[in-house]
């Protein structure tokens, strides 16, 4: 691979960001090319580093939860309910059904906001303004109700440990007006989606490029849409407890290329429909949170999550005092960004952007440290110090 | 009213400089630019991407070390008169970023305020603020841009 | 001798009365065009003097600042020299014009749309924002698998696409404009005139108005041309779906990044005019209503007319993606067959 690598001639590179229309995110794109072929790919992500994960060490545990949801302004509510599942689950905490029923609403909610926002960018993307409206158009409902029900548009806070923030809890006008909302959303979506695959411009633009296979897909582990528009059909919800209860189909395409990408995450919206209506119809009764729980020693835990782009992890530990120990989190972009490098090759370079914007990356969820493994010599996790030397060198 | 404070009224190109915060701010803030609800285009705010074309410039976020150096040099080149609207609570005091709660020491990975690093004019609090407040904040820059000589 | 005088005086008096009516309402068409996108973007849109005409006084007032360019000097100039070179082919389109040296004629636009669109090429070269390559960030510093190849400015990539762009993209404009031209079996413009509108003078009296008989437009081939002249107008204004040179998902805005304060301003008249340029020389075209200073009939319809054109391409924009070099090459070439066909069956008129 090297030496077809040496042979192969690079004109110029030419580089976009950390400021710029395409990328809104600080990230910076380098693209190396042949007159309009981009013959290869570099993503430089670290603009966006707060030294995350070192703001949760010691804090008391229901303030690092808070912290948590600010990881990610698109896909808050994930990561403030991985956050809150790692502790459930190591210290064996039970969650009231009619709680875990709220938050997979919320999750899903996000779900088809972070959907349209993507529908958003991309069609910015592709240039088409108008697709881009229609789609933030069609987004503001969803804020709504996620105004409604956790009181903020962008940090809804609704999970806690144990349960649910007491006042997301749903009353009966307000499932009326999700059940409501949500069918005057999916007629208007539906003609919306209709809209696009018919459009032959776009199409024709969108059709046929930023190829990335199967193979490729699970050996660079483009998990989410991406993958599942390579056809891999790998989708955690399928395995979680909190999804059992619903009905909905895994949306696994496998056309492999940008067009896929597009419509595999259009196709999700109206699954996410299907679980938001599933859980209004079904809601239990009950309590929705359970305190009755003490934070205590605590060792690592993992908890795994499927977020709007893929598989989130969260992991941490409690110390004897109950503080957060060693947070760490692996958000699907940073994955994600190997494949968006390898399948952006070979095509213009206003396609390449756009399929790497087809990927939908997150960036600020993404720049986490990183642990370097090159074969030769390998960096060790703080996770790894730790297990090997204890809390205290 | 003369002409020239008048013309300053009447066209606003805005240019948004994300510098590192939680995307939140981010996408309230295309939101309210771009989208149909709030479309801040019916009072005479366009959205460029360009400094050399703007006149109002929004960051929204704490200021990553990396951010530093574009967001000074995006400043400098925007022409006079200017002015800078700190949307968001990151971007006003820190937010928790800035660790300004913490039990360990303030996060000393960024920077925040923005006020820190270039001068600004309006703030707009709040995780995230919304549309109607980023709104609010554009305008809120005018005066400055009209009394400018 | 007097007879020469008065010609000159009447052609300079036409030539300011003309671009000053064309400069005020050049600028209140960005504004009609981005109000009917935002009315199909179901939003109110801005007001319709604001993209136009309040922007262009606002940047009049905004502080100097120097470009960064390789020859600043170099760069300042060309948006003086695009705006001559943009007034000189909208006045070749008003009467008096017609006289003078044969400038008048499809030599006299073709050449003038050809200088505007090399300008852009000098723009790309030159121009060298902040942007792209030289925005001080550490991208560098980790290594790459590509270490010292040359980087590129956004604008210098823009600018070899104006070069494509110049090669193959306008082709179409000037096969269309052709068409009136073999119609009338003349190169002036004068001749295109008279054949569709007969009883048309620059010397008629100041109130009198004569409406075309046989507007070329309404003919088969007249009717393709202006197809054809339509789309050349939309990538002439790289105006989406041909915007690739200026897309602003790459390049931004191609060469004209750096241009700030008064010399944005000067770029926003030289666009705003061209539109309305290109617009007008359609209307005198293809139905035979020329832009006459001296008779307000006549260049207040040629203006009413040439909103055809603007409110065409609002639609177009606002239902469109923008093209790569893909769908533009086949687009172009496509095009261009029609324009020969236009101009093979202009012959048989």
């Amino acid at each position: 691979m090297t030496e077809a690598n040496n042979e192969k001639m690079i004109e110029k590179e030419l580089s976009f960001g950390p400021v710029h229309p395409a990328l809104i995110e600080p990230y910076r794109i380098r693209l190396f090319v042949n007159d309009e072929i981009v013959e290869d790919c570099e993503i430089n992500i670290n603009m966006a580093y707060r030294g995350m994960e070192k703001l949760f060490d010691g804090l008391p545990v229901e303030k690092a939860l808070l912290i948590a949801e600010r990881v990610c302004g698109i896909c808050s509510h994930v990561h403030a309910w991985n956050a809150v599942r790692v502790i459930e689950c190591g210290l064996g905490i039970e969650v009231p059904p009619r709680a875990d029923y709220i938050r997979v609403l919320v999750q899903e909610f996000q779900r088809i906001t972070s959907h349209l926002i993507f529908f958003g960018h991309a069609f910015e993307v592709v240039g088409h303004e108008t697709l881009a409206m229609r789609a933030l158009l069609l987004r503001e409902q969803f804020m709504d109700l996620m105004q409604y029900v956790g009181g903020n548009r962008v940090m809804p806070s609704v999970p806690i440990i144990g349960g649910i923030r007491p006042r997301a809890d749903l009353t009966d006008s307000l499932k009326k007006t999700i059940l409501e909302r949500c069918d005057a959303f999916e007629a208007k979506y539906a003609q919306y989606v209709q809209r696009i695959l018919d459009d032959p411009l776009v199409i024709s633009r969108v059709n046929g490029i930023g190829l990335l296979t199967k193979e490729d897909a699970i050996k660079y582990h483009a998990t989410g849409p991406t993958g599942r528009a390579s056809g891999w059909r790998y989708d955690l919800r399928t395995e979680m407890k909190e999804y059992k209860p619903f009905d909905f189909n895994v949306i696994v395409l496998d056309g492999c290329d940008t067009k896929d990408r597009v419509v595999d995450r259009a196709l999700e919206v109206l699954e996410s429909l299907k679980i938001i209506h599933q859980v209004v119809k079904n809601l239990p009764d009950g309590p929705v949170v359970n305190r009755n729980w003490v934070a205590k020693e605590m060792p690592f835990t993992t908890a795994y999550l499927e977020t709007y782009r893929g598989e989130v992890m969260h992991t941490y530990g409690l110390d004897h005092q109950g503080l957060v120990r060693n947070y760490q989190i692996r958000t699907p972009t940073i994955t994600n960004l190997a494949a968006m490098e390898h399948a952006c090759v070979g095509d213009h370079v206003t396609e390449a952007i756009l399929t790497i914007a087809s990927c939908d990356p997150c960036l600020t969820c993404c720049t986490r440290t990183e642990v370097v493994d090159s074969g030769k010599r390998r960096t060790m996790t703080d996770y790894e110090i730790v297990r090997k030397y204890g809390w205290r060198k | 009213m003369t002409l020239k404070s008048t013309s300053r009224k009447k066209a606003i190109h805005v240019m948004l400089c994300y510098t590192g915060g939680c995307n939140g701010c981010d996408i309230e803030v295309v939101n309210a630019l771009l989208s149909p609800r709030y479309d801040l285009e019916q009072y005479g705010v366009m959205l460029t991407w360009n400094p050399r074309e703007a006149d109002v410039l929004i960051v929204s976020g704490v200021v990553s070390w990396q951010m530093l150096e574009p967001l000074k040099k995006i400043y400098s080149l925007i022409p006079e008169p200017k002015a800078v609207v700190a949307v968001g609570a990151c971007a006003c005091n820190g937010n928790v970023y800035k660790n300004l709660v913490g039990d360990i020491k303030v996060n000393e990975d960024v920077y925040a305020p923005v006020e820190s690093v270039i001068p600004v004019d309006v703030k707009v609090p709040g995780c995230a603020p919304r549309p109607e407040e980023i709104i609010q904040g554009a305008v809120k820059g005018l005066p400055k841009l009209m009394g400018a000589p | 001798m007097d007879a020469t005088i008065l010609f000159l005086a009447q052609l300079i008096v036409s030539s300011v009365i003309a671009l000053a009516i064309a400069t005020l309402y050049s600028l209140v068409l960005p504004g009609i065009e981005r109000k009917i996108q935002a009315r199909i973007q179901q939003r109110v849109g801005p007001p319709i003097l604001m993209p136009g005409f309040w922007s262009v006084i606002k940047f009049m007032y905004k502080a100097r600042t120097e470009p960064i360019a390789q020859m600043p000097r170099f760069y300042k100039f060309l948006i003086g020299f695009g705006v001559g070179v943009v007034s000189l082919l909208f006045l070749f389109n008003t009467p008096y014009w017609w006289f003078m040296l044969g400038w008048g004629s499809i030599l006299g636009i073709a050449g003038m749309l050809k200088l505007e669109e090399v300008i852009y090429v000098f723009m790309g070269s030159q121009s060298q924002s902040i942007m792209s390559t030289s925005m001080p960030v550490p991208d560098t510093v980790r290594g790459s698998k590509w270490p010292n190849i040359r980087r590129e400015f956004n604008e210098q990539h823009s600018a070899e696409r104006s070069l494509k762009m110049m090669l193959i993209g306008s082709l179409p404009l000037y096969l269309a404009l052709l068409v009136p031209f073999i119609v009338a079996q003349s190169v002036n413009i004068g001749s295109v005139v008279v054949t569709q509108n007969p009883a048309y003078s620059p010397f008629n009296s100041w109130l009198s108005f004569s409406l075309p008989t046989s507007p070329i437009l309404f003919t088969v081939p007249g009717f393709i041309a202006a197809i054809v002249y339509f789309l050349g107008f939309v990538v002439m204004l790289n105006e989406k779906p041909f915007t690739i040179l200026k897309a602003k998902i790459d390049m931004i805005e191609g060469g004209v990044l750096e241009y700030a304060a008064n010399l944005r301003a000067g770029y926003y008249l030289m666009r705003n005019l061209l539109m309305f340029a290109l617009s007008s020389i359609f209307v005198t075209l293809f139905l035979g209503i020329p832009f006459d200073p001296f008779m307000p009939a006549m260049f207040l319809m040629n203006m009413v007319l040439s909103l055809m054109l603007p409110i065409a391409l609002s639609v177009l924009v606002a239902f469109s993606p923008i093209f790569t070099f893909r769908q533009i090459y086949p687009t172009a070439i496509g095009l261009s067959a029609l324009g020969v066909l236009a101009m093979i069956l202009a012959l048989s008129i």
